[in-house]
């Protein structure tokens, strides 16, 4: 029965998108209920849960050293953000160098 | 940049901060490995009496933190670990010290330990790997270990149970009752809360004195601009990239670690380990000196990992505290930053070993020939609660499935309608 609904409406939607329509609405349905099953299976399951000991934890530090150097200039760029931007992602490692 | 510059010349601080500040790249010594004596001297193994009537009868009330005596009922708790040791400023932490119950584990050591019953004489054996006490076969006295053994069964401290039982069972109950509808069916049926079980599971708890190095890139945005015309508009950018090199130098107290290696697996698509870590942190400089009375009626997990063996995730954690830290210093670069290389050099550390509570309902499931085991966790002094809950993959695509028709519905009448 979902299946011939879900047939109505694919044939319903492309014959609104043939006259015009914008066609990527139809993906909202899929979406929704991905993000609806996504969203329910990670309230239950808490997969992404951890102890956030960066908040969590009494830290004294003392102040920043910075060190900045204008080293480039990009023109005429499409992307709106840095490649490969990490700086709110602290526990994704990068290249160790040794101490 | 292949490499990260020394802090200090050509550098300016990132706050206001005084810019003079020391960057204290300072000298470890490692051939420093200090010993803190952490043997609760005042107990020895076998028979644990009453200060007051003598009896062997104690146990834990964690309504009170208390040791309570179940005849006289006398209640008394054993000293604060914070109390008998030096702890001193962090910042000059240098080396590695050690307490004596987060010794190496000798992995050659027995861990059956035999005592003498002090009440009849008769010989009782202990196996460590399991339990901390004993009751004699003989006279019903309660024998309990006390004394650090080398196979780290009794780490340098504990921290009592501050929920009961029934704490637990609500908090448990209402976890699980917010997850009801899509739970899996097998779940629903066999969810009996007060089937928890308080367990000491076991940690190291570390005091670090470390400097952190970091270096990459950062944009930051000159203009914003569009080309083309009606429907083919597209945004552009211009932007300056800087070369961003950050380094501080930090303390970090009771940083709290597995030192269980089953426990420290942390893979969501074989176990739910993350549900334990997620109720931390405890309140651990509340933590008492081993008395094993205080494990009665409750089961503890051995340590079997060494400081060597920790100090990865020490060094891994430090990293990301470091990060989490100097994020403010990039504000300025409005299109991002990307960290490229780090570095982190631990002048000091001391580590402590100790039993932390947790009370745990476990769920086994086993589906298509996989099996995992699912907790509901709840910290032993915060009540924090935390669980994974096997889901219902029919239910949950019915819903999902509902949800999708819907909308799609909604919008082919949007799109009739426009027509």
């Amino acid at each position: 029965m979902i299946a011939m609904l879900l047939s109505e409406l694919t044939s319903g939607a492309l014959v609104a998108a043939s006259d015009g329509g914008p066609l990527w609405l139809l993906a909202l349905g899929p979406a929704g209920g991905g993000a609806l099953y996504f969203g329910l299976w990670r309230y239950y399951r808490n997969t992404h849960q951890s102890h956030s000991f960066e908040r969590e934890t009494r830290i004294e530090a003392k102040p920043i050293i910075a060190h900045d150097t204008k080293v480039d200039e990009i023109k005429g760029t499409k992307k709106s953000g840095i490649d490969g931007d990490n700086g709110t992602d602290h526990r994704k490692r990068v290249q160790r160098l040794d101490s | 940049m292949t490499t990260l510059p020394p802090p200090g010349e050509g550098a300016r601080p990132a706050t206001n901060n005084a810019p003079d500040e020391p960057t204290a790249n300072q000298t470890v010594n490692p051939t420093v490995n200090p010993t803190i004596d952490t043997r609760n001297e005042r107990l020895d193994d076998g028979i644990n009496r009453c200060p007051k009537c003598g009896s062997t009868e104690i146990q834990l009330r964690p309504s009170v933190g208390m040791l309570v005596c179940l005849f006289c009922r006398h209640e008394w708790a054993e000293a604060r670990l914070d109390e008998t040791i030096v702890n001193g400023d962090l910042a000059a932490l240098r080396g590695t010290t050690i307490g004596s119950g987060a010794s190496d584990i000798d992995t050659g050591a027995d861990s059956l330990i035999t005592m003498k019953c002090a009440g009849c004489g008769a010989e009782v054996v202990v196996n460590t790997d399991e339990q901390m006490g004993a009751r004699c076969h003989w006279c019903r006295h309660v024998l309990t270990v006390n004394e650090q053994v080398a196979n780290g069964a009794v780490p340098d401290a504990v921290l009592p149970f501050a929920i009961t039982h029934d704490a637990a069972t609500v908090k448990i109950r209402e976890f699980a009752g917010k997850r009801r509808l899509f739970a899996d069916r097998a779940f629903v049926r066999g969810f009996k809360p007060e089937n928890v079980f308080g367990v000491y599971m076991p940690y190291m708890v570390v005091d670090a004195n470390a400097s952190a190095d970091v270096a990459g890139f950062g944009e930051v945005k000159t203009r914003q601009y569009t080309r083309g015309t009606n429907n083919n508009k597209e945004t552009y950018y211009d932007a300056d990239v800087y070369s961003v090199q950050r380094h501080i130098d930090f303390t970090a107290d009771d940083l709290t670690i597995e030192a269980s290696s089953e426990r420290a697996q942390m893979n969501a698509a074989a176990n739910t380990n993350n549900i334990i870590n997620t109720i931390l942190p405890f309140d651990t400089a509340n933590a008492v000196k081993w008395n094993a009375s205080y494990l009665t009626g409750f089961t503890s997990e051995k340590r079997d990992q060494d400081v060597a063996e920790t100090t990865p995730e020490l060094e891994d954690q430090l990293l990301s505290i470091a990060r989490s830290q100097l994020a403010s210093s990039v504000d300025r670069y409005d299109r991002g930053v990307r960290w490229e290389r780090e570095r982190v050099e631990v002048h000091g550390t001391r580590w402590v070993a100790m039993y932390l509570p947790v009370w745990l309902y476990s769920h086994y499931q086993e589906r298509g020939g996989k099996t995992m085991v699912h907790y509901i966790a709840v910290n032993g002094r915060t009540g924090e609660v935390m669980g994974s809950v096997p889901v219902s993959t029919p239910r949950l695509l019915a819903a999902a499935l509902t949800v999708g028709t819907v909308l799609e519905g909604i919008v082919i009448a949007m799109l009739g309608a426009s027509r």
